[in-house]
Order: structure tokens, then C-alpha cells, then sequence
């Protein structure tokens, strides 16, 4: 095995790492407050892909205007789907696995409704950066994916300061931790919840435009894959815990593309989840999280 | 309390005496579908998804598991039966019931991850369907068809296979019954209500879930293999479609888990609608069991069933 | 009959139980208390085996079941309610007593007429085919002590038993444990509710930070002063 290729898939795998690493905050922040596994997580990001694809292909606008326009306009429909699907919810006999099996349900009317408008066609999003690909050392990494990491480190940090440094940030935190608490506080833990759907969505938005610029290409029934890496990323990092994601994502970044470097490409997904289970059974609450079973 | 006694009598005798008559006269029904000369393949499909629901049932209205890989059993009942039909010649009534050992077999390969909590248990088992789904498409072509899957050639025999489905929908329905009076349902309704307070009273868990899983595990299995044998032809695709999960759990729900009757009605209401219109619009049929979904955990949690009698609470002592 | 040695238990890096030692002779009542987040609930899941010890031994009946799991230690004629009523919400009463004896060989019919017969006793018997989700808080503590009733353990760990039950129920309760005494039964109570804890109790072990800060019957109990102090000083704020 070359030198060369392993270092290509050391870099692949923290690009596409830290991609995973948002795809596992969202999740995490949405989990983490509201105790909901987005289950339609994937369906979101396609649905962001979608939006920069058409933005680009209808107005020619640059795919990194679309990044923030994604951001608003996710953070608002979230912040809207929040207050529409959860206080029913938060009633029923067991609000985790009923909310998981929403999301599901939201997922295939998403996949569907996107097979709908867009038909089954993969697409790919024809914008070209110039230079089209970065020299580093030996390897030529494609500008698009430095585009991408740079960004997504970006938005990796703002979420961080977010979290820790800003009043509203140290309320979701708080709220991660003990949700009845919070309410004693004063807290308005049903606009709390809006922000945190909102703040996932946005995410997703980010990712969705994001995953057009690192993969080659995108269709409606990519979804659910995209979700499995999130579940992968959240469990290995821990339920809840938004930092955990991102260190959770990275680590199966570089595990999937070490993996297509020593293994055929059919095999690549088992090693993802067997990580996964692996981690489940030595520490089943995650690398951040507390343990606790039944 | 001795005329409470005898009150109580007259109302299980009324309860047994509605259910049992219920499923005589539906067994009659189909019985003689394939003779009348009915819609075989709608009453197959039926009766599979009767099965499908109710065995979920007992892993999860009962015991309170979500299980999102539950379509693993049904697959390996597929390949198994198709493998040893086709590739090792074995009669199908003795490979159907391998195939059931088989996806028992696979349950208890699985039976640590008993041990999690809800959604950590959900997202295993979704993990463990896939995974399972990979090895049979990662096997050498010569075992299990590769992508192209198997087919069992001349092996179809539709009317037979009829008959086999209704008998195993029969004993899926019997073993729920049996499960809703007896004291192993009772140990499991405990778990799922609170496993930690159950433990204290004395109810050994683990071992008590671990038959229910099992329980839950044989029938799917059954189901995968006989429609193996009724269409003739297995692939990993279909055999693993995580919709048949998504089918098996929405039935199940929107007719009422915990309940005997719930998932039995769910399942024909669904089925009927999916025939009566969804069928022929294939995208929509998709989005429109999405939109059921989020409906139902809206606004029925509890299922038909379980709303009735929530509303009704003296209807559960009528109702399995 | 139960006897606790050198109980420990830590959370990360709070100890909640330091060192704890104490016994429950047969047929007697000792009351357990100390402020909120003095050990207590604790001290009780490690006896029952819902949390596991750091270290200590638990003997009941003569037989150590430190490292039994939850139900083994059941098995071994112990039996719990908890702070928090914890009932099976979607199973009727009638049910929730049969919960704590599907072992039996006893016939059905036989222990459905047993579980009527003690849902009357504790004044539930109109709402036998409820749900537990039903119930009111002070019924749902009834349900609680009538399962264990029914489970019919020698040994019996009662937590906050009294907490939100109206004066009449708490009555029927002190009057349903004065009668269990009668048969002979063991207790370990835990309570912040000094009155019904000081009436039932033959022996009291004090709690603070985990620690055992005093021991005695209920006289020397009333008139220690590091137990004013430590207790009752601070009893004043809960009303």
C-alpha cells in the first residue's frame, strides 16, 4: 500500500469528516434539547442540496450566497415544523421513540415529495472554482473541498462560540443538560425549542449545500444514507453532545476513507458500522456521553 | 365478591366467544378464496401483513422495543428458504420452518442489544439490518444470487403457499392471544411499562424479553420465506427494503400495539387503502404512508384501538 | 434481618453514601431520615440493586446480596416502593399486584381473588380494572404498598410512603403497615415526614451528607442536638 493514497485518504477524511461533524451537531442540538432523532436528517440535507442546485442553475447565484440564504431559510421553517409537531409529541407515552418515528415519517414524505418535483435524476452542481484543484505537498485536493472544509470549520466554530459564549447558546446548553430545570429558571423552553429545531435545520441547510460541493453528485433517495452517518456519528460521539458530534465525525470520516483505501468499496459501510456497534458495547452512552442501560 | 367472581366470568366468556368466533370466520373466509376463485394475491398480502403486525406486536406493543431492523428476520427467512430450496433442494415445508429457526437463530445473535435504552436500541437495530443486508451482498454469487438475487425457478405453487400463509397467520394470531392472558405477557407489559420497578418486583428480565424477541423474531421469518416461495424469486433489495419495517410498525400502530386486535385491523384498513388507491400511484402511495405516519403520532398515538379504549376504559375488558 | 456494612456510593465525584452501616433486626421498624440529598433514596437502591455499590456488603436474612441484580434480591423476599410511585401505568391494578407473583404455582383464579381481596383493603377495589395512569398520587402510593402486599416479602423498604397523600390516605397507610407488622414483617422507611416516622419507627439512623451522624430510638433521637441542628434547623425552611 502507497504512501501516497494513505495520505490521500488522511485528507479526504477530515474533509469529509468535518462535514460529518455538522451533520452530527445538528443532530445533537436537536436531540440534545428536544429529545428528537432526526430521522429525516438526510432528507433535509438533499432538500439543501436541492436549494443551492436551483439557485445556482435559475439565478446563477455563487453556491457560497446560497450558504447563509440556506441558513435563514432552514433556521425559519424549523423554527416553524417545532412548534407545529412537538407539543403534541411531548405528551405521548414514550416522546423519544415516538418522535424518532415521526421524523420517519417526514423523511419519506420529503424523499417522496422531492421524487415528485425533481424526478430520480442524480444531479450534480456544475460550478467550477478556479483554480480548479490546490497543490498540497504530493497530493491535488480539489478547490471545491478546501471550499468546503474551510467553511464548514467556519460555521463549526460559530456554533461553538454560540454554545459557550452567548447568553441564548448557555441557555441550550443548559437545557441539554436538564430540561426541567431550565423551566424553573424562567426559561421559555417552548421558544428554546424553536431556536434548537431552527438551529438544526439551519445546519442541515449549510451541509445540504456544502455535500453538493464535496461529493460528485446528489439524488432524492440519497437521503437515508446521509441520516445513517449521522446516527453513526452521534452514537460513537454521544447522544446529545454537540462537541462529541464533531469529534465523532471526524473519527468516521477518517475510518470510512481509510477503509475505501484497504478494503473494497462494497465492504467500506460495514467498517462504519461496526465502529458503531463497537462503541455501543464498550461505552453505550458514546465517547462524551454518561453511561446508562436498562 | 363471589358475584363479582361471576361477572367476571360472563365478561371473558363474552370477550373469548367475539375473538375466537372472529377468527374462525375469517379463516373460513380465506379458506375459500383460492376455490371462489378471489383475489389471491391482495388476501396473501393481507394475511402476510397480519402476521408481520402482530409479531412486531409482541416485541414492542408488549415489551416496549422499537426495533427499526425488524425486516432483518424477514430477510433472512428469504434467503434461507430460497438457499435451501433452491441450492440444496430441500422440500419447502421443511425449509419455511428452518427459515423461522433461522431468524430465531439471528435474534439471539442480536439478544445483547436488548440491553439499550429506547432510541440506542432503535438505531442498533436499524445498524444490524444493514449490516446483515451487506453480508448477503458481499457472499459469493454461487450461495445467496449476488445483486441479482434468487429465484426459485418452477418451485411457485400460489394456492399452497396461500394455505401455508393462513396457517402461520393463524398461529402468529393464537400465540398473541395466548401471550395477552399469560403470565410471560404479563412480565413483558411490566417491562414496557417500567423495567426497573418490574425488576424489583421479582420479574427475571432479561430472560423474560429475551423469549419475546425471540417470539417476535420466528414469525417475520416465516413471512419472508413463504413469500419467497409464493413469488418466486429473492434479492437483497426487496428482502431488505427497510419499508417493509416502516409497513410492519405503521400497521401495527395505526390499529393500536399492546393490543390483540389492533395491529389485526390496522393491517386490513392499510392494506385495503393501499390496495383501493395508494397502489396505483406509487410516489404519492410513499408520501401519503409518511404523512400517515406523522397523523398518527399526532393525533392517535394508541392506535384505533388503543384510543377507543382509552376513551372507553371499560371496552378493555370486551377487547383483546 | 437486613443488615448494611460499609455501604459507599459515588456519582463521578459526589459521594452520596460515605461508609454506612446499620441493621434492621426482624420485625422491627427503622426509620431512615436526613434532609433532601442526604443519601437516603440511595442508600435504598443500593440495598435493592438498582444501583450498584462501590463498596459494603448487604445481608438479608443472613444471606450477602451485595452483587445480586434487582430481581434475584426480590427472590430473596425484599420488597420496595419508590419515591416517585412507579406503577405499571398501562396495566390494570388487578395486574399490577399479579406482576410480583407470576412465579407462583398458585392458580390464577386463586391470586385474582387474592389481588381483590387487598385492593379492598387499601380502598381500591372499585378501581380494580383501571389503568394505573388513572390514579391520583395518594392512590397511586396505595397501589405501590398493596403490590408489595402482594408480593409479600419478609423484608420491606418504603420510600417517602407519606409524601402528597392527603391526611385520611396517609391514615389508611399507617394502619396497612401497623397490620403487616402484625405479620411479622420487617421495615426500613424512609421518610422527611418526622411525625408518622417518629409513630412507627423503633429505631432511627440519621443522615447527613451521606454520613451516619446519629443513631437511637425515637426519644434520644428527639433530643439529640447535632440532629436539631443538622435536621430539624433546616426543617424549618421546608414548611
Amino acid at each position: 500500500m502507497s504512501g501516497f493514497l494513505i495520505l490521500n485518504g488522511l485528507v479526504n477524511g477530515i474533509i469529509v469528516g468535518v462535514l460529518y461533524s455538522l451533520i452530527g451537531c445538528s443532530l445533537n442540538v436537536l436531540y440534545g434539547v428536544l429529545r428528537v432523532v432526526n430521522f429525516a436528517h438526510g432528507e433535509f440535507l438533499i432538500v439543501g442540496c436541492f436549494f443551492g442546485y436551483v439557485l445556482f442553475e435559475t439565478f446563477g447565484i455563487h453556491p457560497l450566497i446560497s450558504v447563509p440564504l440556506a441558513a435563514v431559510v432552514f433556521f425559519a421553517v424549523g423554527y416553524g415544523l417545532s412548534y407545529l409537531l412537538m407539543p403534541r409529541l411531548s405528551k405521548a407515552d414514550d416522546p423519544e421513540t415516538s418522535s424518532f418515528l415521526m421524523m420517519y415519517g417526514v423523511s419519506l414524505m420529503l424523499g417522496a415529495g422531492m421524487l415528485m418535483i425533481f424526478e430520480a435524476d442524480t444531479r450534480t452542481l456544475d460550478f467550477r472554482f478556479e483554480p480548479i484543484s490546490v497543490k498540497i505537498g504530493v497530493l491535488y485536493v480539489p478547490t471545491a473541498r478546501l471550499v468546503a472544509l474551510a467553511v464548514n470549520l467556519l460555521v463549526v466554530g460559530l456554533l461553538t462560540w454560540f454554545l459557550y459564549f452567548t447568553l441564548y447558546g448557555k441557555a441550550l446548553r443548559a437545557a441539554i443538560m436538564n430540561r426541567e430545570a431550565i423551566q424553573v429558571v424562567g426559561v421559555n423552553i417552548h421558544r428554546l425549542s424553536a431556536v434548537a429545531f431552527g438551529i438544526a435545520a439551519g445546519l442541515a441547510g449549510i451541509t445540504g449545500v456544502m455535500i453538493s460541493l464535496v461529493f460528485p453528485a446528489f439524488d432524492p433517495f440519497a437521503g437515508p444514507d446521509y441520516t445513517l452517518i449521522g446516527f453513526i456519528v452521534i452514537v460513537i460521539g454521544g447522544l446529545g453532545h454537540p462537541i462529541g458530534a464533531i469529534v465523532g465525525g471526524v473519527i468516521f470520516g477518517l475510518t470510512e476513507q481509510m477503509a475505501t483505501v484497504f478494503l473494497p468499496q462494497a465492504m467500506a459501510p460495514i467498517v462504519g458500522f461496526s465502529v458503531m456497534i463497537l462503541v455501543i458495547f464498550l461505552r453505550p452512552r458514546g465517547l462524551f456521553g454518561k453511561v446508562q442501560q436498562r | 365478591m363471589a358475584i363479582s367472581a361471576a361477572s367476571e366470568e360472563r365478561v371473558a366468556a363474552i370477550r373469548n366467544g367475539m375473538w375466537y368466533g372472529l377468527l374462525l370466520a375469517l379463516t373460513v373466509w380465506f379458506a375459500l378464496i383460492p376455490a371462489f376463485g378471489g383475489n389471491l394475491p391482495f388476501f396473501f398480502y393481507l394475511m402476510l401483513w397480519v402476521t408481520m403486525a402482530s409479531a412486531f406486536n409482541i416485541i414492542s406493543g408488549f415489551t416496549g422495543y422499537m426495533p427499526f431492523g425488524y425486516v432483518a428476520f424477514y430477510g433472512i427467512g428469504a434467503f434461507t428458504t430460497a438457499i435451501l430450496t433452491k441450492k440444496l433442494g430441500v422440500p419447502v415445508y421443511f425449509s419455511l420452518p428452518i427459515a423461522g429457526l433461522a431468524g430465531v437463530a439471528l435474534s439471539l445473535l442480536f439478544a445483547k442489544t436488548l440491553k439499550l435504552n429506547g432510541i440506542y436500541f432503535a438505531i442498533t437495530s436499524l445498524a444490524l439490518a444493514i449490516i446483515v443486508r451487506l453480508v448477503i451482498t458481499n457472499m459469493p454469487e454461487e450461495i445467496t444470487g449476488g445483486s441479482f438475487g434468487i429465484s426459485l425457478g418452477s418451485r411457485a405453487e400460489p394456492v399452497k403457499s396461500f394455505y401455508v400463509m393462513l396457517g402461520t397467520m393463524l398461529a402468529a394470531l393464537l400465540t398473541v392471544t395466548w401471550l395477552a392472558r399469560s403470565r410471560l405477557g404479563m412480565a413483558l407489559k411490566a417491562i414496557r411499562d417500567d423495567s426497573e420497578a418490574a425488576e424489583a418486583m421479582g420479574i427475571n428480565v432479561p430472560r423474560a424479553r429475551l423469549k419475546a424477541w425471540m417470539m417476535s423474531a420466528f414469525f417475520p421469518s416465516m413471512c419472508g420465506g413463504i413469500e419467497a416461495w409464493y413469488t418466486n424469486v429473492v434479492d437483497t433489495g426487496t428482502a431488505f427494503d427497510v419499508l417493509i419495517t416502516a409497513k410492519t410498525i405503521i400497521y401495527a400502530m395505526a390499529g393500536g400495539l399492546g393490543t390483540v386486535t389492533g395491529p389485526v385491523l390496522g393491517a386490513v384498513i392499510m392494506v385495503w387503502l393501499d390496495d383501493l388507491f395508494w397502489q396505483r400511484f406509487p410516489l404519492l402511495n410513499l408520501f401519503l404512508l409518511g404523512t400517515a405516519i406523522v397523523l398518527l403520532i399526532q393525533f392517535m398515538p394508541r392506535g384505533i384501538v388503543g384510543s377507543l379504549m382509552q376513551r372507553w376504559p371499560k371496552l378493555r375488558r370486551y377487547i383483546m | 434481618m437486613l443488615k448494611v456494612e460499609g455501604l459507599s456510593k459515588r456519582f463521578g465525584g459526589l459521594v452520596a453514601v460515605d461508609d454506612l452501616s446499620f441493621e434492621v433486626p426482624r420485625k422491627t421498624v427503622l426509620g431512615l431520615i436526613g434532609i433532601n440529598g442526604s443519601g437516603k433514596s440511595t442508600v435504598m437502591n443500593c440495598i435493592s440493586g438498582l444501583y450498584r455499590s462501590d463498596s459494603g456488603r448487604v445481608t438479608l436474612g443472613g444471606k450477602d446480596i451485595t452483587r445480586k441484580t434487582s430481581h434475584d434480591i426480590a427472590r430473596h423476599g425484599l420488597g420496595r416502593t419508590f419515591q416517585v410511585p412507579r406503577l405499571f401505568h398501562r396495566m390494570t391494578l388487578v395486574e399490577n399486584l399479579l406482576t410480583t407473583v407470576l412465579d407462583s404455582r398458585r392458580k390464577n383464579a386463586e391470586l385474582v381473588e387474592q389481588a381483590e381481596a387487598i385492593l379492598d383493603s387499601v380502598e381500591l377495589h372499585g378501581l380494580r380494572h383501571d389503568h394505573g395512569e388513572e390514579l391520583s398520587g395518594g392512590q397511586q402510593k396505595l397501589l405501590e404498598l398493596a403490590r408489595v402486599m402482594m408480593f409479600d416479602p419478609d423484608m420491606i423498604l418504603l420510600d417517602e410512603p407519606f409524601a402528597g397523600v392527603n391526611p385520611s390516605l396517609c391514615r389508611l397507610l399507617i394502619e396497612r403497615i401497623q397490620a403487616l407488622l402484625g405479620e411479622g414483617k420487617t421495615f426500613l422507611l424512609i421518610s422527611h415526614d418526622l411525625t408518622s416516622i417518629y409513630r412507627l419507627s423503633d429505631h432511627i439512623v440519621v443522615l447527613n451528607q451521606g454520613r451516619k451522624i446519629a443513631e437511637g430510638g425515637v426519644e434520644d433521637i428527639k433530643n439529640d442536638p447535632q440532629v436539631i441542628e443538622a435536621y430539624l434547623g433546616t426543617e424549618a425552611y421546608d414548611g
